[in-house]
């Protein structure tokens, strides 16, 4: 039982973690390299509100309207000067990262922060005591699913962006304005790592590059999940499940580079990953 | 034709001084390792300590640049096959001792370990089909994994604290440091002879067009996974020298943040140029080192934000500045190389009596529920010239795909002389015999013309990883092609810089060249003036009539198929419909009706 929330949980949390930069992935067709820049500054978000005495949940939509307002600068000044220039664009945002990186350390110091626990003590589920902020972690990835899947299903926008998904050029020819396209869904991606920042404070600690280990895990996930939602949500089950099982039974080192290796494999046998499942 | 005549005068040129180029950079070479021997004099022990290091990351720069900067592939991972190589001398050096004998061995072993890691890893990265982005991928996992076995390797590691106090080579710091230059300068001038040679050229081409080089029969991959290996081993040399240099080795040299770092120098630098990377590397580590102690946070901030800029405005790096500068000096005037053209001996023509050299049986592919082509049987023999007509979408470029690519998920059987094309990648059905000319015209768009006709031959000449070959010697056929359509007097002309028609004879040519037994060309005449056409033209008849090569042709116009074909082919809506002479097909009601649009049954 124990097993099962674990994974449940992970894949939760891993969910999280990546459909920003699965977002980006999908309609940008780049690798925003700076995600793990980004889930700083949502769990800096939560510093900052704790500073100014908010509720802790608050810091939720706080991190939100700033991770999608400065995703909108990013876009502008860097993304869009790249969009032809794929591998490139990897680099910058990387570059990027460590650039938002610094300038945390400058703000606020190299040092771990504390926040606020969002949801503190355990639950019983079917005899097992169990920390309840994973499970709150778990529906917020359930939410988070479904309003984003809502969202692409049934506004204009998300219209427009499965648009531009599955052919660009098309899209243009219909009348799409797929440059704003492109920056909406970057400042949606932005915003909704911010978002995860926040979510992933009570798990782990703050400091200036706290996001950079989430990075490749959450990159993995997108490589394999293909800019499809549902695969996504299966690899993080599947990888996840991975993760936790190896980590218990095998070794947690092993288990730490689990998702990494495994993703890398699914891929050599099948380029489109669980896309086409 | 387009007037050209002013750029085609450069060629010549480019022989005046033959040997005091090939001279030069042994020259520089032996200047650089003078002055880098004397530097220690005049230099502070920090200095001379800390330039060390620098050197031999620059060594990992010089191969992430022919990597990334010359093949295209962006790659994360050389600090993992760096830190293989540290681990593996720091181990042998720990638990071996340092003995002369030992002291080998552990050189080997820093060589070989990351070469049969750099081995496995091209394997994994490199496939048929497989993309950039892939392999960038593999790159980023491989230090993340060498890492974490690093942590898990207990006592034998070091773990986290890594090895220390192992017996290193008995130098003072002054040695180190001129076994670093000495290392790096050669490492240089290896890699830039190479880069220069015949071979150098087959790096770019598959950066630009690995589909093209395939076609070419060269494979692709197997360039990619030598480079990945061979350069691991270098990277795993550099590792050697690092950990006998520092005489510690710890987790993060092999990891994925140094990867990372390394990239950075080497944009910084300027990709591609080799000098560049190297003095960026220098230049960034040497400055970090002076700079990080004071200005720790501050440091980064700067070379994280002049990188990004970098990317963005100047993706040339700040070698781009300096070239940019020296064009516009008056030394700058250096033609560029094109070898002297020569003729092959004519091959004697096939016998075209004998069992067909294409066979076709039961030929389908389906998309799904959508049947592309249906049940196709066809023969072609030796000296044919045979014409696939039929309206858009009746499935003739798909044909031509399943032909030249056996990997390809079709139904039925292709052999080409007997030998089934089966799963075989484009490169061997080359080797087969086959070329194919796309649609749209497929050439190496940075390099020269002469150096696409080059990669051509290569397949059956070889490249010479040593320098440039004086003479191009091609079939008398591709010299035609050459000849008529004037490229012979582009050769060192970037095929960027040609018309659309230019490109399409080109390819022309690197597909005669090849001097296949039968070639597939699809739509050869498309976009090109009647001049150009009837060229084309006149260059197919006596490749089939005289030098008895099968050729596949699809075409749209009819007057042009009816002035140059032995038989006539119909495809519509997948199924193949008329099959027969020239006159007979073309004066058929089935292929009025078809291009008059008028019935779709």
């Amino acid at each position: 039982m124990l097993l099962i929330l674990d994974v449940l949980t992970t894949a939760g949390i891993l969910f999280v973690v990546s459909i920003g930069l699965l977002a980006v992935f999908g309609v940008l067709k780049i690798i925003n390299f700076a995600h793990g820049a980004w889930l700083t500054i949502g769990a800096y978000c939560a510093v900052i509100a704790a500073e100014l005495g908010l509720n802790p949940w608050a810091a939720l939509p706080l991190a939100f309207v700033i991770g999608a307002a400065l995703g909108g600068l990013a876009e502008l000044f860097i993304i869009r000067p790249l969009y032809r220039r794929p591998l490139d664009a990897i680099l910058a945002t990387w570059g990027l990262g460590i650039v938002i990186g610094q300038l945390i350390t400058l703000g606020f110091g190299r040092d771990v922060q504390m926040t606020p626990n969002l949801f503190s003590g355990t639950v019983e589920i079917l005899g097992v005591d169990y920390s309840a902020y994973r499970l709150v972690a778990l529906g917020a990835a359930l939410v988070i699913g479904v309003v984003f899947a809502a969202a692409m299903e049934g506004t204009r926008l998300g219209l427009s962006a499965r648009a531009v998904i599955m052919n660009e050029t098309l899209a243009r020819g219909l009348g799409i304005d797929t440059v704003r396209v492109r920056l909406v869904t970057f400042m949606a991606g932005a915003g909704l790592a911010a978002l995860a920042g926040v979510l992933l404070t009570p798990l782990t600690s703050v400091d200036p590059n706290m996001g950079v280990g989430w990075l490749i895990g959450a990159f993995m996930l997108v490589m394999v999940a293909d800019a499809s939602l549902v695969a996504l949500a299966v690899a993080c089950l599947v990888f996840g499940a991975a993760q936790v099982l190896i980590s218990t039974f095998v070794s947690p080192i092993l288990g730490s580079i689990a998702i990494a290796v495994l993703a890398a494999l699914v891929l050599r046998v099948s380029p489109k990953g669980f896309s086409r499942a | 034709m387009p007037d050209t005549s002013a750029l085609a005068t450069a060629a010549p040129a480019a022989r005046s001084s033959p040997r005091l180029s090939r001279a030069a950079p042994f020259v520089v070479a032996g200047l650089a390792a003078v002055a880098l021997w004397i530097a220690p004099l005049a230099l502070d022990t920090f200095a001379v300590n800390v330039l060390t290091r620098s050197m031999i990351y620059a060594m990992l720069a010089v191969t992430v640049d022919l990597l990334w900067g010359f093949a295209g592939v962006l790659t994360f991972g050389q600090a993992a096959f760096f830190g293989v190589g540290a681990y593996a001398a720091a181990m042998a050096l720990t638990y071996l001792g340092a003995d002369p004998v030992w002291m080998v061995a552990a050189l080997g072993l820093a060589v070989l370990a990351p070469a049969v890691l750099g081995l496995a890893v091209g394997w994994l990265s490199f496939y048929h089909r497989s993309t950039a982005l892939y392999a960038s991928v593999i790159s980023l996992v491989v230090p993340i994994v060498v890492v974490q076995l690093i942590y898990s390797g207990g006592e034998w590691t070091g773990s986290s604290s890594g090895l220390v106090g192992f017996d290193v080579l008995p130098l003072e710091l002054e040695g180190f440091f001129r076994l670093a230059a000495l290392a790096l300068v050669a490492l240089t001038l290896a890699a830039w002879i190479f880069v220069r040679s015949d071979a150098g050229r087959a790096l770019v081409a598959v950066r630009d067009n690995d589909a093209r080089c395939a076609y070419l029969g060269l494979s692709p991959k197997r360039i990619q996974i030598a480079l990945t290996t061979a350069l691991a081993g270098v990277a795993g040399l550099a590792g050697f020298l690092f950990a006998n240099a520092s005489s510690v080795v710890a987790p993060e040299n092999a990891g994925f943040l140094f990867g990372t770092e390394l990239v950075i120098w080497v944009a910084l630098g300027g990709r591609g140029t080799l000098l560049g990377p190297i003095l960026g590397t220098i230049a960034i580590d040497y400055l970090a080192a002076n700079l990080s102690g004071d200005l720790p946070f501050l440091w980064q901030l700067l070379l994280g934000a002049t990188f990004v800029a970098v990317i963005i405005l100047l993706p040339g790096g700040l070698a781009d500045l300096a070239r940019r500068a020296w064009g516009a000096t008056p030394f700058s005037g250096r033609a560029a190389f094109a070898p002297a053209l020569a003729a092959l001996p004519a091959r004697p023509a096939p016998d075209a009596s004998g069992a067909p050299l294409l066979k076709i049986e039961g030929l389908a592919k389906s998309y799904g529920a959508l049947t592309v082509l249906e049940n196709i049987d066809l023969e072609i023999r030796a000296g044919e010239l045979v014409s696939l007509v039929g309206p858009n979408g009746a499935g003739k470029t798909t044909l031509m795909r399943c032909l030249s690519d056996g990997t390809e998920d079709f139904r039925g059987q292709v052999s080409i002389g007997g030998a089934s094309t089966a799963g075989l990648t484009p490169n061997r059905i080359v080797a087969l015999g086959v070329g194919r000319k796309f649609q749209v015209a497929s050439v190496f768009e940075s390099l020269s013309v002469a150096d696409c006709l080059l990669l051509a031959r290569a397949s059956n000449d070889g490249l010479s990883p040593f320098g440039r070959a004086e003479t191009l010697a091609l079939p008398q056929a591709a010299l035609d092609v050459m000849r008529m359509t004037g490229l012979d007097q582009m050769l060192a002309l970037p095929t960027r810089l040609l018309s659309h028609g230019q490109k399409q004879a080109l390819e022309l040519a690197m597909v005669v060249a090849l001097e296949p037994r039968l070639i597939l060309l699809d739509e050869p005449t498309a976009g090109l003036t009647k001049a150009e056409r009837s060229t084309i033209g006149a260059v197919l008849k006596t490749l089939t009539g005289e030098l008895g090569i099968a050729a596949v042709l699809v075409e749209h116009d009819l007057d042009f198929v009816r002035q140059i074909s032995s038989r006539i082919v119909v495809l519509h809506q997948g199924r193949l419909v008329l099959d027969g002479g020239v006159d007979e097909v073309v004066g058929s009601e089935l292929v009025r009706t078809i291009y008059s649009g008028g019935s779709h049954g």
